[in-house]
């Protein structure tokens, strides 16, 4: 903090003073309005009744709210694996002494991470497509033309379907993470292990991978959080059809409020989406903090924890002793 | 003679080496080159296949132009219903004015925050950390209400308040981070100097913390020319459309006409593009940064 200069309080508050009512006008508003209008039934016309936690029991009981749930929850896997997972093996090779061209891997693979997610709908929606669809045209081209489909009309594949584009669009992204973090490790303690005779694998699995965790984990939060809000790609490509079965959170709000005109419902699902969401990527923190540390380290911090505990236990009792003294 | 006899095996081996080495340096490169392939090849496919015309895609979907024609843009540059450029100039504003109010506010807020003490200083910082918490998809309803009550929706600046909003709580907790890492003397000095507030932040501090300005002004480029969910709900006049929306009804409008759509696709996103390719390793940068340390 700086001491030396000492504004008027006027100056600061001028300063602040339109970011901080913007800021809550644009985020803590619409909370507070979701919040109130979702104990309302209410159709967006003049008329509005107070309906108590009507809303809130449908939604608990609503299945294809909690269908969306697990799409998203779906999503998150698949990207989670599929995202930086293979963003990680790209990283190994990239960074292997073989390979040529790095710059332009790294600036090629993040490119599509630019790209709207509308646009990239698109692009894929062109592949899917029947009669001029990438895809049926490689099928045909392999010989395997009767394994052609309307492929965003099959339920079963729906989500695996929106799923890939999401998966292909961020690779480039977090292999770009993944790499500038990989880059800080020396080079000296992989040429060590590379000279003691551990094989590429090892060296990724025991080395580069617990150097990196850090980072992982930072990548791992970043897809919780961009799944959970999955929208865009879904509305272009599908818009959760054929009928729910690519529904996800935040397009079934969407369809509620907007084509269904029913705020009230739409306003207790946006409440839904922000405890779900929160405590999504919450429980996931927590449980990723206990899969990274391991018995020792968890032993460690408990006895530490333990002894502070008493610390300030004593503390406190010298304290009060101290009061009671005087 | 017992020299050569010593060379032997060690020089059989290393070719032996380096011929294992090869190969695999063959297979790596090939995967790689296959990976970003595919990140660029539908760039590629719609560059070129925005060339043909209906029908010839429609007879071969992959194969290059026999006689390449710009028919399908100059159509689109005219078609009534969908006024491309009109889309793209309000990106554009939009966009710009979003990036230049979300990089003066997180530099004046960030540099409060990380300076001055004042009673509010943790809540405030608090307030705005908690924004990077909240999933801002739940509150796409909400905001609808109350900008459609406050009559805010539909106008040229609507988007303004949500991109900006959204953007400060990670742009502040940047700066923040950035500020902190100056040294106070520099402040100091310039307070001796008889420097007043605004005169230091501005003047002084602001040149210093150029870095992580660009950074947060590239992270906001991409996310804001980007945005879908928000232009979608709170724009209804078509002639404040921006590019994803305007490339919604396109798409409608030309259903099944995909090298007219991909020309529209093109053009859109033809700023995004010459700006990544042009600037593309200070925005990888930028957006690692952003993101490692957000």
């Amino acid at each position: 903090m700086l001491k030396s200069i000492k504004p008027k309080k006027w100056v600061i508050a001028a300063y602040l003073f339109i970011p901080v009512a913007l800021y809550i006008f644009t985020v803590f508003a619409p909370l507070v309005a979701a919040l109130f209008y979702s104990f309302f039934d209410w159709k967006g016309g003049p008329t509005k009744t107070f309906s108590g936690i009507a809303n809130y029991i449908a939604l608990f009981h609503d299945a294809e709210f909690w269908a969306s749930f697990r799409h998203n929850i779906f999503l998150v896997v698949a990207c989670i694996i599929g995202q930086i997972g293979i963003a990680f093996i790209m990283v190994m090779l990239v960074n292997s002494k073989l390979a040529k061209a790095k710059g332009i891997h790294r600036t090629f693979g993040f490119f599509p991470s630019t790209i709207s997610a509308v646009c990239i709908g698109y692009i894929w929606m062109m592949i899917y497509d029947y009669n001029k669809g990438l895809l049926n045209w490689f099928l045909d081209a392999i010989g395997k033309g009767d394994a052609k489909k309307v492929w965003l009309n099959e339920p079963g594949l729906i989500m695996l379907l929106v799923a890939i584009p999401l998966i292909w669009q961020f690779i480039g992204y977090y292999m770009v993470i993944l790499l500038s973090a990989v880059s800080s490790i020396s080079t000296e303690v992989l040429e060590s292990a590379e000279i003691d005779g551990a094989t590429g694998f090892q060296r990724a699995r025991y080395i580069v991978l617990p150097l990196v965790k850090n980072t992982i984990l930072v990548c791992i939060t970043l897809c919780i959080a961009g799944n959970m809000k999955a929208f865009d790609n879904i509305y272009v490509m599908t818009k959760g059809g054929p009928g729910y079965s690519s529904m996800v959170m935040a397009m079934y709000g969407y369809k509620v409020s907007f084509e269904q005109s029913n705020l009230g419902y739409g306003s207790c699902i946006s409440v839904g989406i922000f405890v779900l969401s929160l405590a999504v990527i919450g429980g996931s923190q927590a449980l990723l903090k206990y899969l990274t540390t391991d018995k020792y380290d968890r032993d460690e911090q408990k006895r530490l924890n333990q002894i502070e505990k008493e610390r300030r236990q004593a503390v406190k009792v010298r304290k009060k002793g101290g009061a009671l003294n005087v | 003679m017992s020299k050569d006899v010593v060379m032997k095996p060690v020089e059989s081996k290393s070719t032996g080496k380096t011929i294992k080495k090869g190969i695999l340096g063959v297979i790596i490169n090939a995967i790689l080159i296959i990976f970003s392939a595919s990140c660029i090849f539908p760039l590629v496919w719609m560059l070129y296949s925005s060339l043909k015309e209906k029908r010839v895609f429609n007879a071969d979907i992959i194969g290059l132009p026999t006689n390449p024609t710009i028919e399908n843009y100059r159509k689109i540059l005219s078609n009534k219903d969908f006024n491309i450029l009109s889309t793209m100039w309000n990106s554009l504003r939009t966009t710009v004015i979003s990036v230049i109010l979300i990089v003066l506010i997180a530099f004046i807020v960030g540099y409060i925050l990380a300076r001055i003490d004042f009673a509010l200083n943790k809540p405030l910082y608090v307030m705005f950390l908690m924004g990077m918490l909240i999933p801002i998809h739940s509150l796409m309803v909400p905001i609808y209400i109350i900008f459609s009550k406050t009559n805010l929706s539909n106008h040229w600046f609507t988007l303004l308040f949500p991109y900006v909003a959204f953007a400060l709580p990670m742009s502040i907790f940047l700066v923040q981070g950035y500020v902190k890492g100056i040294p106070v003397e520099l402040e100091e000095a310039a307070a001796i100097d008889g420097s007043s507030f605004s005169k230091t932040m501005f003047g002084i501090i602001l040149p210093v913390c150029k870095p992580i300005l660009v950074t947060v002004a590239i992270i906001n480029v991409f996310s804001c020319w980007n945005e879908f969910s928000f232009a979608l709900i709170l724009l209804k006049d078509r002639l404040l459309y921006t590019v994803p929306l305007g490339l919604k009804q396109f798409t409608g409008q030309f259903n099944a006409d995909y090298p007219k759509i991909m020309a529209a696709m093109l053009l859109t996103m033809s700023p995004v593009v010459v700006f990544y390719f042009a600037f593309s390793k200070q925005i990888i940068k930028g957006m690692v940064a952003g993101a490692v340390k957000g």
